[in-house]
């Protein structure tokens, strides 16, 4: 793991480089023209501030202190809402003010507080994959 | 000796089996796309010098799909969203939910009017290769890609698509060409797959142009 300045952890994932090269059917967008999809940017004790469902892309817009202190406002961008739809991710499952345990992700390549999100972990333990062959969520104790 | 009759029924039979040699495409398919979107292989992908140029000056805003078009062909003959296919008479319809694209795929002889404009679906018409459908398309926009990873598309009007089509039991699969000499050295090959889905839906997709752009 390797920190910035601008406070957040990177981890540098052979593996997420590996699922992202396999290309799942629900990223449509090969991403790798927008997002550096050779870094992971691993976000933590968020709070969602919005979650919206459109076509083409998604969006969840959350908040975390980094490690600096100092809040932050991110957005990350999701699959259609088709497709979140399509695997059980629809509007319900993320509301204002719901708290996160990790948001994970690919920054966007214009260093705006922006990235191609991959994995959302929430405080009760269930885990919302949102890319690659096993996209969906799972609960805990599943 | 055979009568009449029975010379008769067997030349029928005869032909109705040969008629069935037409691929039964009909139905809604769900995409279940081979790794990198059925993309090839980028190592393999040999571009002109003006198409590295073009793809190495790529930006989002190329992408018609971040601006809320529909995409077109090529680069909307492979999307992770169903597709419902309708054969009527003089034409096959490919219903894409992406989008709500509507290909016509013109299966009488017919050929492009003089007038028509290059569009970013283009004219395509088709013919049965025994049971594998084989579409060409052309009259093809330069305002398209591709694909979404910045591989550029000329338009030219020497551009076109070649798509053959193929049934394996509840299978559907695309082998795609796209010729576009300005761009690459060998037709840019994609490979489509799509799983029959007779309970399938076809969801409206609209598209919100303030969630398209990459911020």
């Amino acid at each position: 793991m390797k920190s910035l300045c601008n406070g957040y952890r990177i981890a540098i994932s052979i593996v997420t480089l590996g699922i992202l090269a396999g290309f799942p059917a629900m990223a449509h967008h090969s991403g790798v023209a927008y997002f550096d999809l050779e870094v992971e940017i691993i976000q933590h004790d968020a709070t969602v501030v919005e979650y919206v469902l459109v076509n083409p892309h998604g969006r969840l817009t959350y908040t975390f202190t980094d490690e600096a202190g100092v809040q932050q406002e991110w957005t990350g961008e999701l699959a259609s809402s088709n497709n979140l739809r399509r695997l059980g991710l629809g509007g319900e499952i993320l509301k204002p003010g719901d708290k996160l345990k990790t948001v994970t992700g690919s920054p966007a390549r214009s260093g705006t507080n922006f990235m191609r999100l991959s994995r959302v972990d929430f405080e009760n333990g269930d885990v919302a994959q949102l890319v690659g062959p096993n996209a969906g969520i799972t609960r805990s104790g599943e | 000796m055979f009568s009449k009759k029975i010379v008769l029924a067997f030349t029928l039979i005869l032909f109705a089996g040969g008629a069935s040699a037409q691929g039964d495409f009909e139905g809604i398919w769900t995409a279940d796309h081979p790794p990198r979107m059925g993309q090839p292989d980028p190592t393999t992908v040999k571009m002109t010098p003006a198409g590295l140029a073009e793809f190495e000056a790529f930006t989002p805003e190329k992408d018609t799909q971040l601006r809320c078009l529909m995409p077109g062909i090529p680069l909307g003959l492979i999307d992770p969203y169903p597709i419902e296919i309708v054969y009527q008479e003089h034409q096959i319809l490919i219903l894409y939910e992406h989008f709500h694209q509507v290909r016509r795929i013109f299966m009488d002889g017919r050929t492009a009017p003089d007038h028509w404009q290059p569009s970013l679906g283009g004219y395509s018409t088709g013919k049965w290769d025994g049971d594998t459908l084989v579409i060409t398309t052309t009259h093809l926009s330069p305002d398209n890609n591709t694909w979404t990873a910045g591989y550029p598309f000329s338009g030219d009007e020497s551009a076109y698509v070649v798509e053959r089509w193929s049934r394996d039991g509840d299978e559907l699969n695309l082998v795609g060409e796209v010729h576009d000499s300005a761009n690459y050295e060998e037709p840019y090959v994609v490979n489509g797959h799509w799983t029959f889905a007779p309970d399938g839906e076809i969801w409206e997709y609209e598209c919100i142009p303030e969630y398209a752009d990459v911020k």
